[in-house]
């Protein structure tokens, strides 16, 4: 764990400026490092304004500024050369260079030192700086220009290997075509600290440029970017997978550069210890060097989503598919910008998860920037304003001076080579073989079925809570309250293997998806073969079985062995197959050891393929080691021994029933399943009823349900496809020692150590006992009940059983000491369930008197109720938990979904406003309410995952505090449509900071390994609090996986989130909370000596208010009047305040005697203390290492400042605010103020929106009271939280997020230049959570265009993929192109969208809205509506499109469409266009 | 499920009540198919199922009541018997409101589920379509005997046969039973229903040995010699006495003694004693289950007047709700705060009448209880022809117990360790004669548990 204290991920700004026709110039070099340098909000700047995470410019070979140094040596450049760029602090390194140089017969002509001023560096970068030497190397024979650049390559890695060890060592560059020219450098000191830059000789065609934001604070000097051919700004996802699959396919790789013996040297393509960035350039790279074409090789790294995208060129999906037998996606947001020396390109992600935008301008230059206005251009110089939409690329030839579209590079690729044809002849797949899948379930060859499910945990609950549901709805089912069970390693129960495992999920750093809603990214398209020599193109690598999911039917698998089968007519050798039975004899360890062994000499002697592991074979006799300990330990061993890409692993394993284990195989190897205990299990269970049931479509809906959970598995970690997927063990394992994890699982996270492989098989042997034995074989009825996820008398312990809920009620009746020790010894006695229990007070210090410590009331402070909407819990609960929390000095959250405003300022206030992906009533009253803002970046029982509010629920009241109409089903989407990295939290931090500057921004995480990576991050971020949650958490509903498998118990997070941030000097900057089943004061006093300086109350505090544990608040059924907004149920609601009071000053007094008894007076001291802890003396305890939690690290272990104050104090808006503030105080006098703006000036109008919310709420003030004329490009979030009465007019463009959360007022975007098709004024996610007031842009804008908008009114002139999306209210007016996915989760509002060209039918999601055309009668009313918003919109921003489209209504009306959700078949509701 | 919120709770319908007095039939009627599956679709299926956890044979409620909502007769069959040896009775006799239904979580407004009424109707559903309790096929080779065929005794001879132990029991009644033949009237729990499992029992091969009493009719020794095991199940069937002057007299009976009178009279067996309270006025003094047996009995027995004695009120009888009020609908007076002081003889030593006096509840203690004060001055006299005393039982201590190293605690019951053996290997005990008097479905718990520690002692 410790390891994790110093981790680190990174995102940032990114961008590249080129002359497209290869002219080198200054002022190329001058304009990069000002456009780098007004992105610096997007990385992170230290207090000093010198110290950053890093930056870098990745530069065309300055010729004449070297023939010029060099000259002063008396040296003249040959015409062939390269140019190292080398950091290093040993001078012996420079030998081995030039040893290995020599060797491969290059020679090291001349030495440069790089000139610099360490002036311009911050105390950690000069600490760490390397000495810097460029060192010039020709070729030592007459080889051809192909061979040098090879050869270069393959000197450098083998330099790097050599010094692999050496971590001051680092090659930056080494090229006959770039160089580089980065480190620990902010960007406006770049050229201060290289003096080089500062040479008007130095004149270079292109540059790419990149600012790094680490989320750690000891960033080093080789991770600064751009790297060798790349800059990437995002996060690769699925790296763990990427980098495993590279190694297995470089196990066999023939290069037409280098010979076999060239290409042994190679090793290791990709570095270690490097960035995920750093890896994506490594591989594309090796790519490049080796002759793969550079467009083939990013889009192979980066391709488009092409599986469910069926209007696209079927020669390009030709292309996709074949090129996908070789590659898998490096899946995550990425906008990378890339060069080989003769082309550029930039590339982004499937799903546009960063931004990349560009301009054309009339000398001839492109620039690609994450942002717009970066360089101040004359408009009329610009030529093109554009951006990269989802999955495009585009690309610069520099050598014919062209720019590429993505469909120029397309129709490049796509010709290439016959690509469809090679599919067509090789390609198979299954379903063809195939009459009627699923009509059989293979039987199982012997024994007793009900032994088997006993053996494989399929109990009556299982049946009940798990398959049941998948055979009814073809999904998985809803859960909802948290878990409240102990780790599998803790257990006394029978636990499945991959208990064991937990989901990782993406939070912060990297954005899950929606696997509902954009589902068209998504792929479960499974391949089986062996994977070719990818440096090749050619249609062997068609050669491939493949299926449309991982999960197979018993005809699947029958078709796959035939295929493998000699006596078949179908085999084919590159399909050879063998079944594998996983039994196991005397001892499971050596079993699995012979069983590889097995595998291995199978592949390599007998050529086979496709391994089947199958444990079909267990019964009475015979029993079978865990699939996923087999999977994972062949997958390794198989690499370990170079022969992975020969052999595709398929399963046929009882232990499969819930998406869960079915993805633990994947991520451990797998590449299908054939899970028949569930076929058998719903045959059985169909056939019991009695009725004659045709039995495929019931195991159809079964595998449904499984591939749903697949695509929400993958989408928490922002993983696209199953083949980026597969080998990513993205799991956090819990429990297992480091032998199995080193055997079978290595490259997951491991925590706390324990149990080995003799205490597996003891579990195992006693589980084949029990479901063996004679004490069960006459029961009547013959399966195990569960208990696993209810409560059962004799099943898996749960923390909240019926004896705790019952003395926890009587408590807080009573109020009386005696019923609080019942509840004490209910938990305290629970013996080792959960991590603190295996942690003693251990004091130093001798008891004290209980006067002596804190007052109840200096606890309270401390106390907090977890965030619960209305909505989620009814009025009666939400408000109850306000006025007890605010009458004790706590404070209450609101959760997500609004509050009345008639209860800010009152004791009903929720001093905790939270903000989440649905940004529900998220208005500026609002957010200026609270003493707290909360943003929920992940919750406890499903981490990674959005949730709805279904229609059913939404009240009249609920309706309007989330500003939608009642009855409109209201969807959270997984990610936060503004966060998708942390440089955009930070953002998004920052705006809340502009909107209410005295609420202190929390942020709220869910322990996992690598929480506290990110945790340091937020802080950078500069967020005020960080909430670590336990995956125990409560939740309203999720699925019934995530709820049992994803997330990790608070306490390991804490404990890493604590110590990460104190590594990193960060720990004085931000309170630390967590929440988790907190229910004594041990429980407490146990969380502060982790870390926490604060705890919130969830469940507890729910059932403290009557909350009897049902499970079933997702049904609106709640019998107490909770988690309903049912009427009838709501006068059944017991809870009162005094109950909350009662509960809470036991818990405080119970802290305070443990206070007394350990010698200490405040919880202030006894913070991070966890020394005051020891591990209890217990034989079982030893098998784990609980001793690393309680390691402590030298320095503050509590907040010390008030505020993380940014480093951006946004004067430019305090400016415009002193001005304003005349017409704030006196609304009659409106007032219009002009002023220049830049992208560097962010959440323009949020902190005036704040100011007159103060005053006004949301009423705000009359319209255009203030009216503010700007002149220029605004920076990210113009007009954010936008109140009644401001007026934005900008002569220029904006960024991204436009509007966000506005809820009154109006923001007009017009340029001097009129628009059109490519011309862009606007970036990603603009409106979202938008509540009112109008956005009128004349031009583009991007992704995610209105994303849950639910009032504001907007017009356009065209938008990128995902518009609408999630939108519950409001008008939109999109006036020329969209891109895909329209209106996917739209659930209200309306959209009128322009088609001159016949093409949005397409891009719709079908799914819940529908488009009709408004020249008929019945459409008058949205006619002339729409009608009167155009002129009006042509009045601000005098568009010449509005203006032809008004000039000919009646001819372009008929272009129109109207979009509105299906289910909502009144009249358009006219508000008041003005 | 989770109909709770459009459908009210709806207990079993009862016989009319002028009706029912005039015999002994049972007053409530099995549900019907539909109804028991919609009165189960209230069913919350909470996370935490109260129900299960309350009942002392954690049966699967919630587990069979789904099944039976969705008309999954057998599933619920096997669910509701896995756990239970006897759900048919239990769903009769069980104090639901006190357990199951007293927790469940819709008993705070909304109308617990039925769960009783629905127990009993699956397993007679069941057997009316044909599904049996499953004993095993293959014998162990092992034989058990049971002393007692009450409660426990028929609880661990069915969890023996289900595991292929051999059992015999002997109890020195003429039916077995036990308090369940004897002791509970025909109204609640008719006697076919007992008659019934017993068969199941014989039909898997258990041997009854009726009108057998250990010690006088077959020594212990005999059982000892002769099984591998034994279990005393001979339950606490001494009545408690009032202490009162004059309660030995003729017309003055023990509740247990009352009600195993009427019943052999009933099943036409010979007794000893008789008692007849045609055109009587009867005095019960008590408020649990049994004096409830008692009132309504006497009813049925066409006493001129039945009035029934508690020193508490309604509220706070240790019985069963509906017991008491069953009662009071079929015409029984209730005179609550009120105990005796002392009975009045005549000179033949009959009772005429009983001295009064009124008593209150004082304010409850720490525990929370409330005890019971006398309030001075308010005697009173009440006329009586049968007294009947329903004021708790004992357990017997057989003479074989002390003969044979079977020790028992001051009350009197039997020691048993945790697997519930005796102070003497190989001998176990369950039930009354354990515990005290205590419910039928702790006795039946006791069974089941012994009969899974005696099959352990055999592997």
């Amino acid at each position: 764990m410790r390891d994790l204290f110093t981790a680190f991920k990174d995102n940032c700004g990114f961008g590249l400026l080129a002359s497209i026709d290869n002219t080198p110039s200054h002022k190329n070099l001058e304009d990069a490092i000002i456009s780098l340098s007004r992105m610096m909000h997007r990385g992170a700047v230290a207090a000093d304004g010198k110290s950053g995470d890093g930056s870098g410019l990745l530069l065309s070979i300055p010729k004449k500024f070297f023939a010029l140094e060099l000259k002063k040596d008396g040296i003249t450049l040959p015409e062939k050369y390269a140019v190292a760029m080398v950091f290093y602090k040993d001078e012996s390194n420079l030998d081995i260079i030039q040893e290995i140089c020599e060797n491969n017969d290059l020679k090291v002509f001349y030495k440069r030192e790089v000139p610099v001023d360490t002036d311009a560096l911050g105390v950690q970068a000069i600490e760490s700086l390397p000495k810097m030497v460029q060192l010039f190397v020709t070729p030592n024979s007459l080889i051809g220009t192909r061979r040098f650049d090879a050869l270069i390559y393959l000197s450098r890695k083998e330099i790097e290997f050599k010094l692999e060890n050496n971590n001051d060592f680092y090659i930056p560059s080494f090229s006959t075509e770039v160089i580089s020219y980065k480190g620990l450098v902010m960007p406006t000191h770049i050229k201060h600290f290289y003096k080089d830059l500062s040479s008007t000789d130095f004149e270079i065609s292109f540059c790419l440029f990149h600012q790094r934001f680490s989320t750690n604070t000891l960033p080093q000097w080789k991770l600064a970017q751009p790297f060798r051919t790349i800059a990437h700004n995002g996060e690769i996802n699925s790296i763990t997978a990427n980098r495993f699959n590279v190694m297995a396919k470089a196990e066999d790789m023939k290069s037409d550069v280098f010979n076999d013996d060239e290409m042994s040297r190679l090793v290791n393509i990709i570095q270690s210890q490097m960035s995920d960035s750093a890896s994506v350039d490594n591989f594309f790279e090796f790519l490049n060097v080796n002759g793969v074409d550079f467009f083939k090789a990013a889009r192979a790294m980066f391709p488009a989503p092409w599986q469910n995208a069926p209007h696209m060129d079927a020669d390009l999906r030709a292309f996709y598919e074949y090129t996908s037998t070789c590659f898998e996606p490096w899946d995550g947001p990425a906008a990378v910008s890339m060069t080989d020396g003769r082309y550029i390109g930039c590339v982004l992600d499937r799903n546009g998860l960063r931004p990349a935008k560009y301009i054309i301008t009339k000398d001839n230059r492109i620039l690609i920037a994450s942002e717009y206005g970066v360089l101040d251009i004359d408009e009329d110089d610009i030529v093109e304003k554009g951006r990269l939409q989802s999955g495009e690329m585009i690309g610069i030839d520099l050598k014919y001076g062209k720019v590429l579209k993505s469909n120029d590079i397309d129709d490049y690729l796509k010709t290439k080579e016959p690509y469809g044809e090679w599919l067509n002849e090789n390609m198979t797949y299954l379903q063809e073989h195939m009459d009627n899948p699923f009509s059989k379930v293979t039987e199982i060859p012997k024994g007793v079925l009900e032994a088997k499910q006993r053996y494989f945990n399929i109990t009556h609950e299982v049946i009940d809570q798990v398959i049941e549901p998948m055979i009814k709805e073809g999904k998985e089912s809803t859960a909802s309250m948290g878990d409240d069970t102990p780790l599998a390693a803790f257990s006394n129960t029978q636990r499945n293997f991959s208990d064991f495992f937990k989901q990782k999920f993406a939070q912060v750093t990297n954005p899950p998806i929606d696997p509902i809603r954009e589902k068209v990214v998504m792929s479960l398209n499974s391949g089986f073969g062996e994977i070719r020599n990818i440096l090749n193109d050619d249609s062997n690598h068609a050669k491939r079985l493949k299926n449309s999911s991982p999960i197979l039917s018993a005809e699947n698998l029958e078709i796959i062995l035939d295929f493998g089968n000699e006596s078949d007519p179908k085999y084919e050798e590159s399909y050879k197959a063998k079944m594998y039975n996983t039994s196991f004899g005397d001892s499971l360890e050596n079993s699995l050891n012979i069983l590889v062994e097995n595998i291995l000499k199978d592949i390599i002697d007998d050529g086979i393929r496709t391994v089947v592991l199958d444990d079909r074979i267990l019964d009475s006799e015979v029993k079978i080691m865990p699939m996923l300990m087999v999977v994972g330990r062949v997958n390794q061993y198989l690499l370990e021994n170079k022969v992975r890409h020969l052999a595709t692993i398929i399963v046929s394993s009882g232990e499969v029933y819930d998406s869960h284990m079915a993805a633990s195989m994947i991520a451990f190897g797998a590449s299908a399943i054939y899970p028949y205990m569930l076929y058998k299990t719903v045959l059985k269970v169909t056939e019991r009823k009695g009725v004659e049931v045709e039995i495929a479509p019931l195991l159809k809906k079964v595998r449904k349900a499984l591939d749903s959970g697949l695509l929400k598995i993958m989408s928490k970690m922002g993983i696209a496809t199953i083949a980026s997927y597969r080998n990513s063990k993205l799991f956090d394992i819990i429990g297992l020692d480091k032998q199995i994890v080193n055997d079978c699982f290595d490259g997951a996270f491991s925590l706390l150590n324990g149990l080995g492989y003799s205490d597996i098989q003891e579990r195992i042997e006693l589980i084949h006992k029990n479901s063996y034995c004679d004490k069960i074989k006459n029961r009547i009825y013959p399966l195990n009940i569960g208990g696993f996820y209810k409560f059962l008398e004799g099943g898996e312990y749960h923390d909240y059983s019926p004896s705790v809920v019952h003395a926890i009620h009587r408590l807080s009746e009573t109020g009386k000491k005696e019923d609080f020790d019942i509840l004490k010894d209910l938990i305290e006695n629970r013996d080792k369930k959960f991590i603190r229990d295996f942690f003693d007070l251990n004091s130093d210090k001798k008891s004290i008197s209980l006067d002596e410590v804190e007052p109840k009331e200096a606890i309270f402070k401390r106390f907090v109720t977890a965030a619960m909407s209305l909505g989620s819990i009814s009025p009666e609960a939400h408000e109850c938990l306000a006025e007890a929390m605010n009458t004790i000095g706590g404070m209450s959250n609101s959760g997500e979904g609004g509050e009345d405003s008639a209860r800010f300022n009152t004791i009903k206030n929720s001093k905790i406003k939270q903000i989440a992906s649905g940004r529900f009533g998220v208005t500026p009253a609002y957010l200026r309410s609270a003493d707290e803002l909360q943003i929920k970046v992940a919750q406890g029982a499903k981490p990674g995952e959005g949730g709805q509010l279904p229609g059913h629920k939404v009240t009249k009241l609920i309706g309007r505090l989330r500003h939608t109409i009642p009855g409109v089903t209201l969807i959270s989407p997984p990610p936060h449509h503004d966060i998708y990295s942390i440089e955009d939290l930070s953002q998004l931090i920052f705006d809340l900071k502009q909107v209410n500057p005295d609420a202190t921004i929390a942020v709220k995480l869910v322990s996992t390994a690598g929480v506290g990576t990110i945790a340091a991050g937020v802080a950078k971020a500069y967020a005020d609090k960080i909430i670590i949650s336990g995956a125990d958490g409560g939740t309203g509903a999720a699925p019934i996986g995530s709820v049992k498998f994803a997330g990790n118990p608070w306490e390991l997070g804490l404990i890493e989130a604590h110590n990460a941030l104190k590594a990193n000097n960060l720990r004085g900057q931000v309170h630390l909370q967590t929440d988790g089943g907190l229910k004594t004061g041990l429980d407490v006093v146990k969380a502060a000596m982790f870390g926490a300086e604060s705890y919130a109350f969830g469940t507890g505090a729910l059932t403290v208010i009557g909350c009897k544990l049902l499970r079933i608040c997702h049904l609106n059924r709640c019998t107490v009047g909770i988690a309903t907004q049912e009427q009838r149920l709501r006068e059944h609601y017991t809870g009162t305040v005094i109950k909350v009071i009662n509960y809470f000053t036991l818990l405080a007094n119970d802290v305070r005697e443990i206070l007394a008894h350990l010698g200490y007076k405040s919880i202030e001291d006894i913070v991070g203390r966890s020394d005051l802890l020891k591990v209890i003396d217990d034989e079982f305890a030893k098998k784990f290492n609980f001793e690393n939690l309680i390691y402590r690290l030298d320095g503050v272990d509590t907040q010390q400042v008030k505020f993380n104050e940014p480093y951006d104090k946004n004067e430019f808006e305090i400016d415009v605010l002193k001005e304003a503030m005349s017409a704030i105080k006196k609304p009659s006098d409106p007032i219009i103020i002009h002023r220049d703006i830049a992208n560097v000036n962010r959440s323009f109008g949020a902190r005036i929106s704040g100011e007159i919310a103060k005053y006004y709420g949301d009423k705000g003030l009359p319209e255009n009271t203030i009216d503010i004329r700007l002149t220029g490009t605004a920076g990210q979030s113009l007009g954010a939280f936008l109140s009644n009465g401001v007026s934005i007019h900008i002569k220029g463009a904006g960024n991204d997020y436009i509007g966000k959360g506005m809820s009154g007022g109006r923001i007009v975007i017009a340029s001097e230049k009129e628009g059109g098709d490519n011309y862009s004024l606007g970036g990603n996610t603009c409106l979202y959570g938008a509540t009112g007031g109008k956005l009128y842009i004349n031009g583009q804008v991007g992704e995610r265009f209105a994303v849950r908008n639910s009032g504001a009114i907007a017009i356009v002139e065209g938008t990128g993929d995902h518009p609408c999306e999630y939108m519950t209210g409001g008008v939109i007016i999109i006036l020329g192109k969209t891109g895909v996915n329209f209106g996917a989760g739209m659930t209200g509002g309306v959209a009128f969208v322009l088609d001159t060209e016949h093409e949005f039918i397409e891009n719709i999601n079908q799914g819940l809205v529908e488009a009709r055309r408004i020249d008929t009668d019945g459409t008058d009313i949205e006619r002339y509506y729409l009608k009167k918003l155009l002129k009006d919109y042509y009045k601000e921003t005098n568009s010449k499109k509005a203006k032809d489209i008004l000039d000919n209504f009646r001819i372009s009306i008929r272009d129109f469409w109207l979009v509105r959700p299906k289910d909502m078949k009144m009249p358009l509701q006219i508000e008041d266009g003005e | 499920m989770q109909k709770f919120f459009e459908l009210d709770r709806i207990d079993a319908k009862k016989r009319d009540v002028v009706e029912r007095v005039k015999d002994y039939n049972e007053i409530y009627e099995v549900f019907r198919p539909l109804k028991a599956e919609e009165q189960a679709e209230r069913c919350v299926q909470c996370g935490d199922p109260y129900c299960h956890n309350k009942c002392p044979l954690h049966n699967l409620i919630p587990q069979w009541l789904k099944s039976i909502a969705s008309n999954d007769l057998e599933l619920a069959f096997n669910l509701s018997n896995e756990p239970s040896p006897f759900p048919e009775v239990m769903g009769r006799i069980c104090p639901h409101d006190r357990l199951c239904e007293g927790d469940c979580t819709l008993n705070d407004g909304h109308g617990a589920i039925t769960i009783g009424s629905i127990e009993t109707f699956i397993s007679e559903d069941g057997f009316k379509n044909g599904l049996k309790p499953r004993f095993s096929d293959e014998k162990v080779g092992k034989k058990v005997a049971i002393i007692g065929a009450g409660p426990a005794g028929l609880s661990v001879a069915t969890f023996l046969l289900r595991e292929g132990v051999d059992v015999e029991i002997f109890d020195k009644q003429n039916r077995a039973g036990g308090l369940m033949t004897y002791g509970i009237p025909g109204f609640k729990l008719d006697k076919s229903i007992i008659a019934r499992r017993v068969d199941f029992l014989k039909e898997a091969g258990a041997k009854f040995t009726q009108n057998c009493e250990v010690g006088k009719d077959i020594s212990f020794k005999e059982l000892e010699e002769n099984y591998d095991a034994i279990f005393i199940g001979t339950g606490a069937t001494k009545g408690r006495k009032s202490g009162l002057k004059g309660e030995n007299a003729e017309n003055c009976y023990l509740s247990m003694e009352f009600l195993t009178i009427i019943q052999k009279k009933l099943f036409n067996e010979e007794c000893e004693l008789q008692v007849n309270v045609k055109e009587k006025r009867v005095i019960v003094i008590g408020g649990g289950d049994t004096a409830m047996d008692c009132v309504r009995t006497s009813l049925r027995e066409k006493a001129r007047t039945v009035k029934c004695l508690y020193r508490r009120d309604s509220e706070n009888m240790p019985g069963s709700k509906k017991e008491y009020i069953n009662a009071k609908e079929e015409g029984v007076e209730f005179e609550f705060f009120s105990s005796p002081k002392s009975l009045v003889l005549n000179k033949k030593g009959e009772i005429k009448s009983i001295n009064m006096i009124k008593t209150k509840l004082t304010n409850p203690d720490n525990s929370g209880r409330r005890k019971v004060e006398e309030i001075e001055g308010s005697e009173y006299n009440l006329k009586a022809d049968i007294v009947i005393f329903a004021l708790g039982f004992d357990s017997v201590e057989y003479p074989f117990f002390n003969e044979n190293g079977i020790e028992v605690d001051k009350w009197g019951g039997v020691k048993v360790d945790k697997n519930y053996q005796t102070t003497k290997a190989g001998v176990y005990a369950g039930g009354d004669c354990h515990r005290g008097a205590d419910l039928v479905v702790t006795a039946v718990y006791d069974g089941r548990e012994a009969a899974k520690a005696i099959v352990e002692s055999f592997r």
